[in-house]
């Protein structure tokens, strides 16, 4: 049963070629997504990091955007 | 109504809808391959050759609906300059390029089984192979203009040009003898496909579209992330 499961009847190499190409582009795609996500993330923290106290606090103060990011990688951290 | 519609509040939506999408995507997944590989029965024809058409096909139909979505969006953006719309076709551009890639590679590979060549310079292939080609115009547009309006006019004349090959590749099954079998599903009259082969179909359909609106989200915020890092280094 398991031989005729990975053989497919003869067309084993095209299915598993066409699923395995389709999965792994797929995965490539997502962490190398992931990746540059998680790279602007950082950026923008090093940013934060730069200014003043009160400059920081007015930018946390006006930005959603900023304080999300602040509390995604505390909660990463 | 409009403040709804600030990128922050877009940007805790998308957090949230990432969340969601993670949490269910796995389960999903593989429900669609048990059906994909295992539930769902051998053509009588193509025999199990025919699994392959569970990643063809919703491959191909997401290509074309992201390239459709591109148009629509360069074409209220071109007229109403909503910003907003520029940064959604930059981040759906490389998601349909990725699925237009994707059913031309997978169709070949069902092509050498059932056909007994790997290639053929039909109408459905070649106008396929003209679309992967505008995707690529498209993000070059990106990549090499520095100038944003010059990157909206431009991106919009590839997409708006592109998308006269939308129709083609739809009925160049009909107006042209090929070798690439016609619509087995259509939206209005009766489909000729099983329903056993119908729902793995349409569940491998729903795995897809959820990875698309993943991978366009995860882009989306990056775009969002970099506008807000150059606003913080203005002010």
């Amino acid at each position: 049963m398991i031989s005729n499961f990975i053989t497919m009847n003869g067309y084993g190499v095209y299915i598993w070629l066409s699923f395995s190409v389709v999965f792994i582009s797929c995965a490539v795609v997502y962490f190398k997504t992931k990746k540059t996500l998680i790279k602007y993330e950082q950026e923008f923290l090093a940013e934060l990091q730069k200014l003043t106290l009160e400059e920081k606090n007015k930018a946390l103060e006006n930005s959603k955007v900023a304080q999300q990011i602040l509390a995604t990688s505390c909660e990463t951290n | 109504m409009f403040k709804y519609f600030s990128s922050s509040n877009i940007y805790l939506l998308i957090q949230k809808l990432i969340k969601l999408i993670n949490s269910i995507f796995f389960l999903i997944l593989v429900i669609g391959l048990t059906f994909a590989l295992i539930l769902s029965p051998p053509d009588y024809l193509q025999g199990d050759a025919v699994r392959i058409m569970y990643v063809h096909v919703p491959a191909a139909w997401i290509g074309l609906a992201c390239f459709s979505v591109i148009t629509l969006l360069s074409v209220l953006n071109f007229v109403f300059k909503v910003k907003n719309f520029y940064f959604i076709n930059k981040s759906i551009a490389p998601i349909g390029l990725l699925f237009t890639c994707l059913a031309i590679i997978t169709g070949s590979l069902w092509g050498q089984p059932t056909w007994g060549t790997w290639w053929a310079w039909d109408a459905r292939l070649t106008s396929m192979v003209v679309l992967m080609f505008f995707y690529i115009f498209y993000i070059l547009t990106f990549k090499l203009l520095k100038k944003e309006e010059l990157i909206i006019k431009v991106s919009s004349i590839i997409a708006v040009v592109g998308s006269i090959n939308l129709p083609i590749i739809k009925y160049s099954v009909e107006w042209w003898a090929t070798l690439h079998q016609p619509a087995s599903i259509k939206i209005i009259g009766s489909s000729s496909i099983h329903p056993e082969m119908l729902l793995p179909l349409m569940v491998m359909l729903l795995v897809f579209l959820l990875y698309a609106a993943l991978i366009f989200l995860m882009k989306y915020k990056t775009e969002i992330i970099r506008i807000k890092k150059k606003n913080i280094k203005r002010n």
